[in-house]
């Protein structure tokens, strides 16, 4: 994908690229451990874990709400050093972890505000700059599951979507 | 239509999946009528006209399982809760003395 991906102009001259050298690890807190994981994510990152559809950046890991009580962590990935291992010791009891990185493509926006295909082609609230930096939202792209988060620092937009269909969103993201 | 999700806010009803009454509960396996009230949990339906409770799923959303309380007649929604809200509270109704 990455050779696909990168340097692609989008509308109003924004750029899309592929994220790479990342890993992507989905946290589910475990019944009633919720109290408990936010205590453990204090101690690990400095913050509790989102309870609202928000992405903060935590020191070396972005954290995606990712629906109720579950969460995307992306970082940076390491040879030898595996970070959803990392997070399943961090989280040991109190959520299930699994490795997603080779199951979800990221793309990133680079825009000031929302391109023409978001605004048009997204069920979700572009205009008026409704959506705001740090905002998550889960939905569907002509029936193509995706998240998408406005960058905290409001510099642009990040999507992951399943590996399988990368290439076809991708290409909708680049039209209009 | 468009409901609005507990967690993720207002979205149009494509993201949603429909399952139907709410209300109904799944019967006691072990009681002497068992057979009868299962039939009933599976088959039978009332026909609604006004306001009753739904499960709506948000499949294409935040994937949790929704109650809501909608006008059969006028698709007007009055009310959305998370599903596991909804059972918790009947449970500990259920328990108290
Ligand atoms: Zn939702």
């Amino acid at each position: 994908m990455s050779n696909l991906a990168n340097g692609l102009a989008a509308g109003k001259g924004a750029s899309i690229s592929e994220r790479s050298d990342i890993a992507v690890t989905h946290v589910a807190a475990r019944r009633g451990a919720r109290a408990a994981l936010d205590d453990a994510a204090r101690t690990a990152f400095g913050t509790a874990l989102p309870s609202a559809p928000r992405v903060i950046e935590a020191g070396t890991a972005t954290i995606v709400w990712a629906g109720p009580d579950q969460w995307l962590f992306i970082e940076k990935a390491q040879a030898g050093s595996d970070p959803s291992v990392k997070l399943a010791a961090t989280f040991q009891g109190l959520a299930s972890v699994v490795d997603v990185s080779d199951s979800r493509t990221l793309f990133r926006l680079a825009a000031s505000g929302p391109s023409e295909a978001l605004i048009r082609g997204m069920g979700i609230d572009f205009e008026h700059n409704s959506f705001k930096p740090g905002d998550v939202a889960i939905t569907h792209v002509s029936h193509l599951g995706v998240m998408v988060w406005r960058l905290p620092d409001g510099s642009g937009y990040e999507f992951a979507c399943a590996r399988t269909y990368a290439r076809d969103f991708r290409d909708w993201l680049g039209k209009v | 239509m468009r409901i609005k999700c507990p967690y993720c806010g207002e979205r149009g009803n494509d993201e949603f999946s429909y399952l139907g009454d709410a209300s109904v509960k799944r019967p006691d396996p072990s009681a002497a009528d068992a057979s009868d009230a299962f039939y009933a949990f599976a088959y039978e339906r009332k026909n609604v006209a006004g306001p009753m409770q739904e499960l709506w799923y948000h499949a294409a959303g935040c994937h949790a399982w929704l109650v809501v309380t909608r006008d059969t007649r006028t698709h007007e929604i009055s009310d959305v809760k998370p599903a596991q809200d909804v059972a918790l509270e009947q449970q500990k109704t259920a328990s108290a003395p």
